[in-house]
C-alpha cells in the first residue's frame, strides 16, 4: 500500500536522533496511529497514520498528531539521557538489593 | 552530585516523576530538565524535593543507595514464600446461570463434575510442598457447597497435615450462600473457615446478573451474609462484586447495599474478559473509560462515607495505596511482577488438572491450555518450576516489557499474563492496547489527584494504605 | 502546685571530710531514716537536723548533712569519719539518691534520684557535632572519669528502676568503655530499660554495631536524631558535613541486627516548617524504627545563642505537625510528641502528646491554673530561658 499522500510525515536527522527513541515513541502510539519508520540517506522518515478515520483527516487532527508524536519522541530522548546517566548506579542498587542472593546461589554445592 | 534512576510521564502541563521504588513527585518540564542535567543547588527548592524523593544523591554518599536497595528487596520479599494460595475446585456443578460466569454451566445432577478423594489428597500434598509458611486453601466451584462433604474432608486432612509439617493454614469458601445452612455454619465456626460471597448490588441488579431457578439469588445471598455475621462474626464473611453494564450507572446503590449489610468495605472490580463474558460479548459492552468513570464516582462516594467517620475502604484503591505507601509484601497475588501465576496461586481442578490461576482454568474450559501446568500426580516443584510457567512469567515481566520498563507507575502495577493472553494472544500484551493498563493508570492517577487536592480525603487514603 | 524552678543538680559542698581522694570522684548513696538499711560502704546517712545528726553520729557510715545551720560544726558531728555538708537548697535529696562527689574541689552532682522517672546520666561532654540548639554544649576535655563514676554508681541504683537514660556529648565517643558500662547495666539492672542518646554515626562501624549487639541487652534503645529528609538541612542543624548520610547508615546497620532505634526530631525554625516532608520520608524509608519522637525545643545552651535562627512559635507549625503525626500514625509507626503544651497542639495530636519533661525542670504557668487539660499536659521547661508560645491559654471546655 505504501504511503498515501494524506499521511503525516515527520523527519529527523539521524545524526541527532536515535532510532531506538523513535521506535519507543511509535510503540506508545499503537492503537491511535501507526508509525512506519524508514531511513533515507541521513534522515529517519516517520509516516504516521491515525487508526481511526485514516482517510478522513482534518489538518487540525494532523497537527495534533504531529505535536503528540514530537512530544513522545522528546520524552523518549529524555529517557535515553536519563538511562545513560543512571544505568550504572541502578545496577549498583540492584546488586545491593539482590546480589547476596546470587552469592548464596554460588555457595550452594 | 549524582542522578538516581527515575521515570516520568507527561501529565498535562507537569510531569509525574517516580524513583526506583515508586515514590512520586510532580515537576515542571523545566525542573525535570534541570534535574537531569544536575543544574540544582542546595537551597533552590528543587534540590530538596529531589533529594527527599531519592532522585539525586550527594557525592560519596551511600545511605540512599542502601535505602533503595533495602526497599526494593522488601517489595520483592513475597518471592521468598511462593504460592501461599491454593484453590480447590471441588465441583463444577452450580445451580445459578450467571452470564459472566467463568466456568461451564453444569446440571446439579451427577458427581461426574466433583473432585475425587484421591485428587484432593494429591492436591493437598502439593499445597503443603509450597515453601510458604502460611497457606490459604480456597474452595471454589461451580458452587462448592454442592460438594460440602469433600470440603469437610479436605479441611480435616489439611489441619492434620499442617500440624505435621509445621505450617499454618487458613480456609475460605467462595460461595453464593444459597446452600448455607446451620450445619455448614457450625462447621465453619469450629474450623475457623472464612466465607466469601458475591454481592453485585441491590436485588434487581444482583438477580439480573445471577439468574437462578426461583430468581432469588440476592435474597439468599443477603440472608446468608446475615447468618454468617451472626454465627461466625462480621470479620469472617466478605463479599465481592462483579461489574456488568447494568452496574455502571448505579455505583452508589451498590455501595449502599454493602453498607446496609454492614460489610467492611467494597472492591469495585472490573469485568474480566474470560469465560461467558467473552462468549456472550458482555465484555464489549463497556471499555476502560466507561469503567473508570464508574470507578471514580464510586470511590468519591465511598470517600464521602468515610468522611462521616465510618471506616469503609475501597479495596482496589487500598491495594494500590499499600504499594505506594509501604514496601510490605501483600497477600494479593494478581498485581505482581513477576506475575502471581503459579508463584502466587495454584488451582487444583475437580478433574485433577492443575492450573496457574483461576482465570487460566477458565480459559482451559474454552479450549485454551496455555495456563495448564500439569496434574496433581506431579510434585510442586515440577509444576511451578516448569519451563512452561517460567517462560510465561519471564516473558511478561513489567521490569522488562516495552513501555512498562519505563513506566512511572510500574512499581505499583503488575504483569497479568493471563489477561493479556486472553485479550491479545500474548502474555506481555501491547500495553497501549491493554485495558488492564488503562485501568491501572486511571486508578493510580485518580488516587494521586485526590492525595494532592484534598487533605481530608488524603488522610483517609493514607489510613487505608496503612491497614 | 509543683515546683516552678529548676531543681539544682550541681553544687559545691560547704564542708567535707574523710572522703577518699584515690579517685577523682566518689559516689555516695543517700540513706534516710533509722530503718533504712545502709548496706554499702558508699551509703551515707541523710541528715537535716541536729536530732537526726544525734541519731546517726555513732554509726560507721558516712553522713550527708543538708542544712544551712552549720550542723557540721556541732560536737555530734565530730565522730563522723566521713562527712559532707551541703546547703539547704538541696533539700530534695532523699533515700536512694546517688551523688557524685569530688573531694578535691567539693563539687558534686546529683547522678540519680530514686523517686524520679527521668534519670539521665552524662557520659561525656565531648561531641563530634555542634548542634545549633545543643542543650549541653560540647567541651573538648578528658572527662573519662565520668564513665568511671557511672560504673561506680550503677551497683547502687535501685534494682526496680524502670528506666535510665545516657546522654552527652556524644555517648559513643569512647565506645568501648561505654559498651562496658552498658554491660554493667545489663548485669546490675536487668529490669531497667536503657535509653542511649547518640548521633548514631558510630554505628557505621561494624565493630561498634557488633559490640552493641553482643551485649544482648534485654531492653536497650538508641535514640538518634534525624532533622530532615534532606542531607544539607540535617548537616547544617548539627553543624557537621556528611552527618546525615552516616546517621542514616548507622540506623540501617542497627536495625539490620534487630537493635532498637528511636528517631528524634527537635522542632525549631529549621526543622518544623519541613516536618511533613521529614515525617513522610521517615514513614516511607524508616518505618521499621521502634519509635519516632517529635520534640518541642528546650531554650537552653546554644539554643539561646542561636534564638534568631531557631525560634518559631509552635502555634505556627501546629497544622504541619498534625499532618506529620497523621502520616506516621497511618503508616503504623509509633510516634509521640514531647515537650509541647496541649493548648498549642492540634487536638488530633493529643493522643500522641506525652508528659516528657524531666520532673526536675518541669513547671506550669499562671494560665494553667484553670486549664482542664493541665494534669495531662507536658507543661513547660523551667530550664534555660523559657520562651512561651503566644497561644498559651487555658482549655476551659472540650
Amino acid at each position: 500500500m505504501g504511503g498515501a499522500t494524506t499521511d503525516l510525515v515527520v523527519e529527523f536527522g539521524a545524526a541527532v536522533q536515535s532510532l531506538g527513541a523513535l521506535q519507543a515513541a511509535a510503540y506508545r502510539l499503537i492503537g491511535s496511529a501507526t508509525c512506519q519508520i524508514d531511513q533515507v540517506a541521513d534522515h529517519f522518515v516517520c509516516r504516521l497514520t491515525p487508526v481511526n478515520n485514516p482517510n478522513k483527516k482534518s489538518s487540525h487532527d494532523s497537527e495534533a498528531l504531529r505535536i503528540h508524536f514530537l512530544d513522545l519522541v522528546t520524552d523518549e530522548n529524555l529517557r535515553e539521557r536519563i538511562a545513560a546517566r543512571t544505568d550504572g548506579v541502578r545496577n549498583v542498587i540492584l546488586a545491593l538489593a539482590f546480589g547476596s542472593l546470587a552469592s548464596a546461589q554460588n555457595d550452594r554445592p | 552530585m549524582e542522578l538516581l534512576p527515575l521515570r516520568f510521564e507527561r501529565a498535562g502541563k507537569s510531569y509525574l516523576v517516580s524513583n526506583m521504588v515508586g515514590d512520586f513527585v510532580r515537576l515542571s518540564g523545566d525542573e525535570l530538565n534541570r534535574l537531569v542535567d544536575l543544574r540544582v543547588r542546595p537551597g533552590d527548592g528543587l534540590y530538596e524535593k529531589a533529594y527527599a524523593a531519592h532522585l539525586i544523591t550527594g557525592e560519596g554518599q551511600t545511605a540512599q543507595r542502601q535505602l533503595l536497595a533495602l526497599r526494593l528487596r522488601s517489595r520483592m520479599a513475597y518471592l521468598r514464600e511462593p504460592t501461599p494460595l491454593h484453590i480447590f475446585v471441588v465441583t463444577l456443578r452450580c445451580e445459578h446461570s450467571c452470564p459472566y460466569c467463568q466456568v461451564s454451566r453444569q446440571s446439579t445432577d451427577r458427581s461426574k463434575f466433583d473432585m475425587s478423594e484421591e485428587t484432593a489428597r494429591h492436591a493437598l500434598n502439593i499445597a503443603f510442598e509450597s515453601p510458604s509458611k502460611r497457606i490459604k486453601i480456597e474452595f471454589q466451584g461451580g458452587e462448592p457447597l454442592l460438594n460440602f462433604p469433600m470440603i469437610k474432608n479436605i479441611v480435616a486432612a489439611a489441619r492434620t497435615q499442617a500440624g505435621t509439617v509445621g505450617k499454618a493454614v487458613d480456609f475460605v469458601i467462595a460461595s453464593n450462600l444459597a446452600l448455607l445452612d446451620d450445619t455448614v455454619l457450625a462447621f465453619c465456626k469450629s474450623n475457623g473457615v472464612l466465607l466469601s460471597t458475591s454481592l453485585d448490588g441491590p436485588a434487581d441488579l444482583h438477580n439480573k446478573n445471577r439468574p437462578r431457578p426461583g430468581g432469588n439469588s440476592h435474597e439468599l445471598a443477603t440472608r446468608g451474609i446475615r447468618r454468617a455475621q451472626e454465627v461466625l462474626g462480621p470479620e469472617q464473611i466478605g463479599a465481592l462484586m462483579t461489574t456488568t453494564e447494568a452496574s455502571l450507572d448505579r455505583v452508589e446503590e451498590i455501595v449502599d447495599e454493602y453498607l446496609r449489610l454492614d460489610l467492611d468495605g467494597i472492591f469495585l472490580r472490573p469485568l474480566s474478559p474470560y469465560g461467558f463474558a467473552v462468549k456472550t460479548k458482555a465484555i464489549r459492552k463497556y471499555n476502560s473509560k466507561g469503567w473508570l468513570e464508574f470507578y471514580a464516582r464510586g470511590l468519591r462516594y465511598v470517600l464521602e462515607i468515610n468522611r462521616t467517620g465510618r471506616h469503609f475502604p475501597e479495596f482496589y484503591a487500598t491495594l494500590i495505596l499499600k504499594r505506594m505507601f509501604a514496601d510490605r509484601p501483600l497477600g494479593y497475588v494478581d498485581l505482581r511482577s513477576p506475575a502471581g501465576i503459579g508463584l502466587g496461586a495454584l488451582v487444583y481442578n475437580y478433574d485433577g488438572k492443575v492450573f496457574a490461576s483461576d482465570e487460566g482454568r477458565m480459559l482451559a474450559e474454552m479450549g485454551d491450555q496455555t495456563f495448564e501446568l500439569g496434574s496433581v500426580a506431579q510434585s510442586y516443584r515440577s509444576l511451578v518450576f516448569s519451563d512452561k510457567l517460567l517462560d510465561l512469567i519471564g516473558s511478561s515481566l513489567t521490569q522488562c516489557a516495552p513501555e512498562c520498563l519505563d513506566c512511572v507507575y510500574e512499581a505499583h502495577c503488575g504483569a497479568d499474563p493471563v489477561y493479556h493472553h486472553a485479550t491479545q494472544a500474548d502474555p506481555v500484551g501491547m500495553k497501549p492496547l491493554s485495558e488492564f493498563c488503562a485501568r491501572q493508570k486511571g486508578v493510580t492517577n485518580l488516587l494521586l489527584e485526590i492525595l494532592e487536592t484534598s487533605p481530608q480525603d488524603a488522610a483517609i487514603l493514607r489510613r487505608w494504605g496503612g491497614m | 502546685m509543683g515546683r516552678h524552678v529548676t531543681l539544682p543538680l550541681y553544687g559545691t559542698a560547704i564542708f567535707s571530710r574523710g572522703v577518699s581522694t584515690a579517685t577523682a570522684s566518689s559516689v555516695v548513696r543517700l540513706r534516710s531514716g533509722l530503718d533504712s538499711p545502709a548496706t554499702s560502704a558508699a551509703d551515707f546517712k541523710l541528715v537535716r537536723s541536729k536530732e537526726e545528726l544525734q541519731a546517726v553520729a555513732d554509726s560507721h557510715h558516712g553522713v550527708m548533712i543538708v542544712s544551712d545551720e552549720g550542723l557540721e560544726d556541732l560536737p555530734q558531728a565530730a565522730d563522723c569519719a566521713r562527712l559532707i555538708s551541703v546547703p539547704a537548697k538541696f533539700d530534695y535529696f532523699s533515700d536512694g539518691d546517688i551523688i557524685g562527689f569530688q573531694p578535691q574541689s567539693g563539687r558534686f552532682r546529683t547522678l540519680y534520684r530514686r523517686a524520679s522517672a527521668h534519670n539521665s546520666l552524662l557520659v561525656t561532654d565531648r561531641c563530634n557535632h555542634y548542634c545549633l540548639m545543643c542543650s549541653q554544649p560540647p567541651k573538648d576535655i578528658d572527662d573519662r572519669w565520668l564513665l568511671e563514676e557511672i560504673k561506680a554508681a550503677l551497683p547502687l541504683v535501685a534494682k526496680d528502676t524502670k528506666s535510665l537514660c545516657f546522654t552527652g556529648g556524644e555517648t559513643l565517643t569512647d565506645w568501648r568503655e561505654f559498651v562496658d558500662v552498658l554491660a554493667d547495666c545489663r548485669d546490675e539492672l536487668p529490669d531497667t530499660a536503657i535509653h542511649v542518646l547518640s548521633n548514631g554515626r558510630a554505628f557505621v562501624r561494624d565493630e561498634v554495631v557488633a559490640a552493641w549487639t553482643a551485649l544482648r541487652h534485654p531492653n536497650l534503645t538508641a535514640g538518634i536524631p534525624i532533622y530532615s529528609a534532606v542531607d544539607h538541612v540535617h548537616d547544617y542543624v548539627v553543624q557537621a558535613r556528611g552527618a546525615f548520610d552516616e546517621t542514616v547508615l548507622g540506623i540501617l546497620k542497627l536495625k539490620d541486627r534487630a537493635q532498637r532505634v528511636e528517631v528524634r526530631v527537635v522542632l525549631h525554625a529549621l526543622t518544623a516548617p519541613r516536618i511533613v516532608e521529614t515525617c513522610t520520608w521517615l514513614a516511607r524509608n524508616l518505618p521499621f524504627v521502634d519509635h519516632v519522637a517529635l520534640m518541642g525545643l528546650e531554650n537552653i545552651g546554644f539554643a539561646i545563642a542561636n534564638a534568631n535562627e531557631l525560634w518559631i512559635d509552635p502555634i505556627d507549625y501546629r497544622l504541619g505537625l498534625a499532618e506529620a503525626v497523621d502520616v506516621l500514625a497511618s503508616a503504623r509507626v509509633n510516634v509521640s510528641v514531647y515537650n509541647l503544651q496541649r493548648c498549642v497542639l492540634d487536638r488530633s495530636v493529643w493522643p500522641y502528646a506525652v508528659q516528657s519533661i524531666s520532673d526536675w525542670k518541669n513547671g506550669y504557668v499562671e494560665e494553667c491554673d484553670h486549664c482542664i487539660e493541665k494534669t495531662r499536659c507536658s507543661g513547660f521547661f523551667t530550664s534555660g530561658r523559657p520562651r512561651r508560645s503566644r497561644g498559651i491559654s487555658p482549655i476551659l471546655a472540650l
